[in-house]
């Protein structure tokens, strides 16, 4: 054996063949990944080439003037953060201590079973007809009126599903061995979910509300009919009163008010996007301090 | 501090903001309705906050249907329409002990769009039945006579949703009370869809408020039957009614309007409010002279 055999090392006829195929695969599902993000790429960049004109410091601090062809989104966007901030007041809570129960103290039995199938047909229903339960029961029912919180009430019942989802999946993919040793040290169950489960499944629970907040700032159909209104004059100073909404505004400017200039609907939907990304970076940096803290 | 501890003031701080400005005074009047109304809406609710800045006309659109709903459900203080309530909905706003009083606060030419490219400036009420009624007989334009170039095939007839008052009027006033629409038809869900559509369809043929019309198409001289002269649609004929479609715009209040209710439809009818709605496109209630 002082001479290794030349042919050893040199690729064989199947090699290659498996060589070429695997680069087909790997171009194929690169490809597809492309094709992904160009929608968002080609909106962002029209928003940003047809709207970006109109965005300034007076865009997003005026109200609109000269009926709504002129000023800015001032009310709008306000509005906007007023719903989604009550939406998520009222549903993350909720949501969450629903998940926790459902994950560390309902057994598996029929019931339980009913609730998870209950809570997946819940994400499934059109939000136009979440608007319409809402005008049902909110506005007219519970006599809120179309209000902040009427319309946020109603948004916090179609995003609940979302959070009771995302934190019930972070929740179990904490180790059962974590809760297992906790509990071998004699720590309750609520001691063991608030010391253990919780921290370790934060990160999770955080994605669930950004995904919530994008929702929420997006939909138009479950607050034209609960707090959302073409115009009002006045800014919103409590969840009884009404408001402009980003959304809303966005479908009237492009498609009601005669005489718009172009960029102002683009303009309109570049904020909504940014202020959307604003609220989620927050809780980005916020989940990566977190992650950063994880010890497994 | 620790972030618990923290985060607990901050939601307490949040609820307690939220209360105290809760407590504040000021008047709100709800104003729902039309479409076709929409926007001389917006602008009057705009100019009103100059006047009486205690005072917030919240504006929302929908549709006439949607506006006299809500006034029977009692949810709105002025509804707007751009059609008159019917008996039956009059009927069942009293069964819920409301009292809609109608107010016209200006007139509205129905004007009819078609694509800059139309050979002709004038078209029948009688064609415009041929074209949108149901069995009207005509389905291509030359049907008609009419060629225009970048046409080939069918008429696009372009139409609005059924709950507009808009739909309802120009059914009534072309189509008669009987009549009904062909099958086919592009509804709309706004004017300016509308106007939209039949700018980039050289087949095309619409109807909206004259507010609507832009550079981009011609709005047609109207006869209302072959033989007679057409009349153009002008703030002018659809205030003396020599415009063949043109119909009146309400308001409805429920019960004679009190209060700061009563100061707003005052203010609309006055010269002021009069000279907003002419500046949107719409014919004045009354003879004014603005600036």
């Amino acid at each position: 054996m002082a001479t290794a055999n030349p042919t050893m090392f040199q690729a064989s006829d199947l090699n290659q063949h498996n060589e070429r195929v695997q680069r087909r695969y790997q171009l194929l599902f690169g490809l597809m990944t492309l094709l992904l993000i160009t929608p968002v790429l080609l909106i962002l960049g029209t928003l940003v080439v047809k709207g970006g004109g109109a965005i300034s410091w007076e865009f997003l601090l005026t109200a609109p003037t000269d009926g709504m062809r002129t000023g800015g989104v001032f009310p709008a966007l306000l509005g906007t953060i007023w719903l989604v901030t009550v939406a998520l007041l009222l549903s993350v809570p909720i949501g969450v201590f629903a998940a926790i129960y459902l994950s560390e103290y309902a057994g598996d039995n029929w019931f339980t079973r009913m609730i998870n199938l209950a809570i997946i047909n819940l994400a499934g229903v059109p939000s136009i007809v979440h608007a319409l339960f809402g005008l049902g029961a909110f506005v007219l029912f519970f006599r809120f009126g179309t209000s902040i919180l009427a319309a946020s009430l109603t948004l916090a019942v179609m995003t609940m599903p979302v959070v009771i989802v995302a934190t019930r999946e972070s929740l179990q993919a904490v180790p059962q061995a974590f809760r297992e040793a906790c509990w071998n040290m004699g720590a309750t169950r609520w001691q063991t979910i608030r010391r253990v489960v919780l921290p370790n499944s934060i990160t999770g629970i955080l994605t669930g509300v950004i995904l919530e907040v994008s929702r929420t700032a997006g939909e138009t159909a479950p607050i034209m009919f609960t707090g959302a209104v073409f115009f009002t004059p006045f800014l919103p100073q409590s969840v009884f009163d009404q408001t402009m909404a980003l959304s809303l505004h966005l479908f009237v400017a492009a498609t009601q008010v005669p005489g718009m200039a172009e960029e102002i609907p683009f303009g309109v939907a570049l904020v909504l996007i940014a202020l959307v990304l604003t609220m989620n970076s927050v809780s980005i940096a916020f989940r990566m301090w977190l992650r950063g803290k994880k010890k497994w | 501090m620790t972030h618990r501890s923290m985060l607990r003031k901050l939601a307490v701080l949040t609820i307690g903001a939220m209360a105290a400005a809760g407590a504040s005074a000021r008047t709100e009047i709800q104003n729902k309705g039309s479409d076709t109304l929409v926007n001389a809406a917006q602008s009057l609710a705009e100019q009103y906050g100059k006047v009486n800045p205690k005072v917030a006309v919240a504006v929302s659109g929908g549709g006439s249907g949607t506006g006299i709903a809500a006034m029977i459900n009692g949810t709105v203080d002025i509804a707007n329409s751009s059609r008159k309530m019917s008996d039956k909905e009059i009927k069942e706003a009293q069964a819920k002990g409301r009292q809609p009083v109608e107010h016209v606060i200006g007139y509205d030419a129905l004007a009819i769009f078609v694509h800059k490219n139309f050979p002709t400036d004038s078209i029948t009420v009688t064609d415009l039945a041929k074209i949108y009624g149901r069995d009207g007989g005509a389905s291509k334009w030359s049907d008609l006579g009419i060629t225009i170039p970048g046409c080939k095939g069918e008429i696009v007839v372009v139409s609005r949703q059924n709950n507009s008052g808009t739909y309802a009027y120009f059914k009534e006033a072309v189509l008669g009370e009987k009549g009904k629409f062909r099958q086919g038809t592009l509804d709309m869900h706004g004017s300016k869809d509308v106007a939209d559509l039949v700018e980039k369809t050289p087949c095309a043929i619409g109807y909206s408020g004259l507010a609507y019309v832009t550079n981009h198409m011609k709005a047609l001289c109207v006869a209302p039957q072959v033989g007679k002269p057409c009349v153009k649609p002008t703030e002018q004929t659809a205030f003396d009614g020599t415009y063949p479609i043109a119909r009146p715009l309400f308001m409805y209040t429920n019960g004679e309007p009190t209060g700061e209710v009563k100061k707003y439809m005052d203010w609309i009818k006055s010269n002021t409010g009069q000279c907003i709605i002419e500046k949107e496109g719409y014919a004045p209630a009354k003879k004014v002279s603005c600036k």
